[in-house]
């Protein structure tokens, strides 16, 4: 088995340009066209799992990605053979003028007939030490069904990392278990 | 001549003693308020409704009382105005925000109003405020900044500003705000006139439009102590609509208005109420001091503590309220509110129960100060009147921002519910007024009204109207 044919990550990384070219613009017809066109398709994002190419399609028709520019740092592509190849991407994403940093990993197959398809991706972000406000409110939100308009994102995240500083000396109280939590009281 | 009822200068007092005497008919002080308030209206834009119908039917309903030589009620024929989270019934309550502007109309007047209504005053309208409470400059996106009758570059302080301006520029005498953190005295301050912030839960808030409320106060305005008092306890009583209000019997003020009690212990607070604010808004308050004979300086030990806890407090109680109006609203919102509103209810419980925590320790800690003292005093705000736009102010010689900073000595106060008046001196930056605070043990404000009407009777403090040409 021939890894890493030189004419086939060339023809690959034209193939991955246009791909990077139409996520950028979320233009939904041309993405789906990248995609296996199957209910075996799997595709795991940050927040969400899509089975099969009809949900995948659906999910990205809904949910406009959030970030206003996105910059690949590496790109892997690898081939194994003529018809199997991965390709693995540490990109970064900017989201409320915050950047972030962003891995997509995608498994690819020379369907017969049709040319080269996703068959399998998954989005991931490194989990970091000290996480920014941003990425807390926006997952805080999404479970409360309170979503952030991402233009209102970046006033949120400053005003929980301002008010963060402000708690800061408060938590480092050590208050005594006996000490009344109750919200009324009388004055 | 006309009458000096029906004046700008004319308090409360003045106007339900020529009512009640029959010599003014309330219907002439009715129209001439509104007179009044079209006349500067857009020089102050302090009225965003003018319930001009009501406060003429009430006038009405006042003269035809005293025609029929009925009692018609302590405040016969003055004329007030609400901040406009007050539930009026008939009108839309605003709460400041666009957000409530396609809200059904009120059905029934908030507990206060009705009381005043009751005493035979007449509701003239409601008044401007900042959004949701959630301020302290009252300038307000939605319905244009209110503008200070003492200069009209400048704020009138905020959230309660229209209610401080509509007082200040001599349209209503009297106005009803609330203060969470400090939205009646910070614009108390900043228009130079009296508040009055009672203990916590002194005072229902029925009908009010709630923004904290292990915070929330309702309060008055006013231009004389007098006014102030005679309007505070008009409005004590228990409500069983306001599940925080007191059971405890109502303590009037005004019958021992004129002597200053007896043996008063006053003090001045130190150490982080005396700095960090304009060296001249700390001579304001140290010369209240000194006209009371105070000779003591107190600390409150972590006052910077209260503030953050107040802050946390109000950001996630604040935030938790408008859950649903963020939801479905958040374009209509005023974009800083909004994400100041939105942080807050994404904001962690721990946080929360922490600052609750240490507020019932701090109550604990600040009641055994009060063993020993009885008033305390300190500025109302760290400046006089900012700019209207003024992002920054110099403090201690460091840049910092107006809007979140300006209630840095009133929030520790609100935080545990302790009873203020801001007491006005005048001329105290340049020609700008400063408020400062008299303080006291909670259910003391009989106590603390005596000290201001003895402040006022000294001439130290005063509130004339601010009358706009």
């Amino acid at each position: 088995m021939k890894i890493n044919d030189p004419d086939l990550i060339a023809q690959l990384t034209v193939w991955h340009d246009a791909y990077e070219k139409a996520l950028a613009t979320n233009d939904v017809a041309t993405l789906s066209q990248f995609f296996w066109d199957t209910p075996h398709t799997v595709r795991f994002g940050l927040f969400e799992q899509t089975y099969g190419a009809d949900a995948i399609n659906e999910f990205r028709k809904a949910s406009p990605p959030a970030f206003t520019e996105r910059r690949i740092v590496r790109r892997e592509i690898c081939t194994f053979g003529s018809d199997f190849a991965t390709i693995m991407c540490d990109a970064v994403v900017v989201v409320a003028g915050e950047p972030r940093p962003n891995r997509q990993s995608q498994s690819l197959v020379n369907i017969p007939g049709k040319g080269w398809r996703i068959v399998a991706a998954h989005v991931s972000a490194p989990l970091q030490p000290n996480p920014p406000w941003g990425p807390y409110s926006e997952y805080a939100a999404r479970n409360l069904k309170l979503s952030i308009h991402p233009s209102h994102q970046a006033g949120v995240t400053t005003n929980l990392a301002r008010t963060a500083a402000i708690a800061a000396p408060l938590m480092a109280l050590n208050l005594p278990d006996a000490a009344e939590p109750a919200a009324t009281f009388s004055a | 001549m006309s009458h000096p009822a029906l004046s700008p200068e004319a308090t409360a007092t003045t106007i339900r003693a020529a009512v009640r005497s029959g010599a003014v008919r309330a219907t002439a002080v009715a129209e001439a308020a509104l007179a009044r308030i079209q006349a500067t209206h857009e020089k102050v834009n302090a009225f965003t409704t003018v319930t001009a119908e009501r406060a003429l039917q009430e006038a009405a309903a006042v003269d035809t009382a005293i025609a029929a030589g009925r009692d018609p009620g302590p405040l016969a024929g003055v004329p007030y105005s609400v901040k406009n989270l007050f539930d009026l019934a008939g009108t839309t309550t605003l709460a400041g925000s666009k957000v409530m502007s396609a809200s059904a109309p009120a059905t029934r007047d908030a507990t206060a109003v009705a009381r005043l209504k009751a005493s035979g005053a007449l509701c003239l309208g409601a008044v401007n405020m900042g959004e949701f409470a959630y301020d302290f400059v009252t300038e307000n996106v939605f319905s244009g900044p209110t503008r200070n009758p003492r200069d009209l570059t400048r704020s009138a302080g905020g959230s309660s500003g229209g209610s401080a301006a509509s007082v200040t520029a001599g349209l209503v005498p009297l106005s009803l705000g609330t203060d969470t953190n400090g939205s009646i005295r910070v614009p108390s301050s900043f228009c130079g006139i009296w508040g009055l912030k009672p203990t916590y839960g002194r005072l229902s808030r029925a009908g009010a439009f709630p923004f904290v409320a292990s915070l929330d106060h309702i309060g008055p305005f006013a231009r004389s102590v007098e006014d102030l008092a005679l309007a505070y306890d008009l409005l004590q009583g228990a409500d069983p609509l306001d599940p925080v209000c007191t059971s405890r019997a109502p303590e009037p003020a005004t019958a021992d208005l004129e002597s200053l009690p007896t043996g008063l212990r006053i003090g001045l607070l130190d150490g982080y109420f005396a700095t960090g604010g304009d060296t001249r808004v700390h001579a304001a308050a140290e010369a209240v001091a000194q006209a009371l004979g105070a000779v003591r300086r107190i600390e409150l030990p972590d006052a910077g503590l209260a503030r953050s806890a107040a802050f946390l407090i109000t950001a996630s109680e604040g935030g938790q309220l408008h859950f649903e109006r963020l939801r479905k609203q958040a374009a209509d919102f005023e974009p800083i509110i909004r994400d100041r509103l939105l942080a807050g209810a994404l904001q962690p419980a721990a946080w929360y129960l922490q600052a609750q925590r240490f507020r019932a320790l701090w109550r604990e800690k600040i009641h055994a100060i009060f063993r020993d003292v009885d008033v305390l005093i300190a500025p109302a705000t760290p400046v006089p009147a900012t700019v209207l736009g003024q992002e920054k102010m110099m403090l201690n010689g460091t840049e910092q921002l107006v809007r979140p900073n300006l209630g840095v000595f009133t929030q520790p106060l609100s935080f545990i519910g302790l009873p203020v008046v801001a007491a006005p001196t005048q001329n105290a930056v340049g020609s700008l007024p400063i408020g400062v605070q008299l303080i006291g043990a909670p259910w003391a404000e009989a106590s603390l009204l005596r000290v201001a009407r003895h402040l006022e009777k000294s001439g130290l403090c005063a509130a004339p109207a601010a009358v706009i040409a």
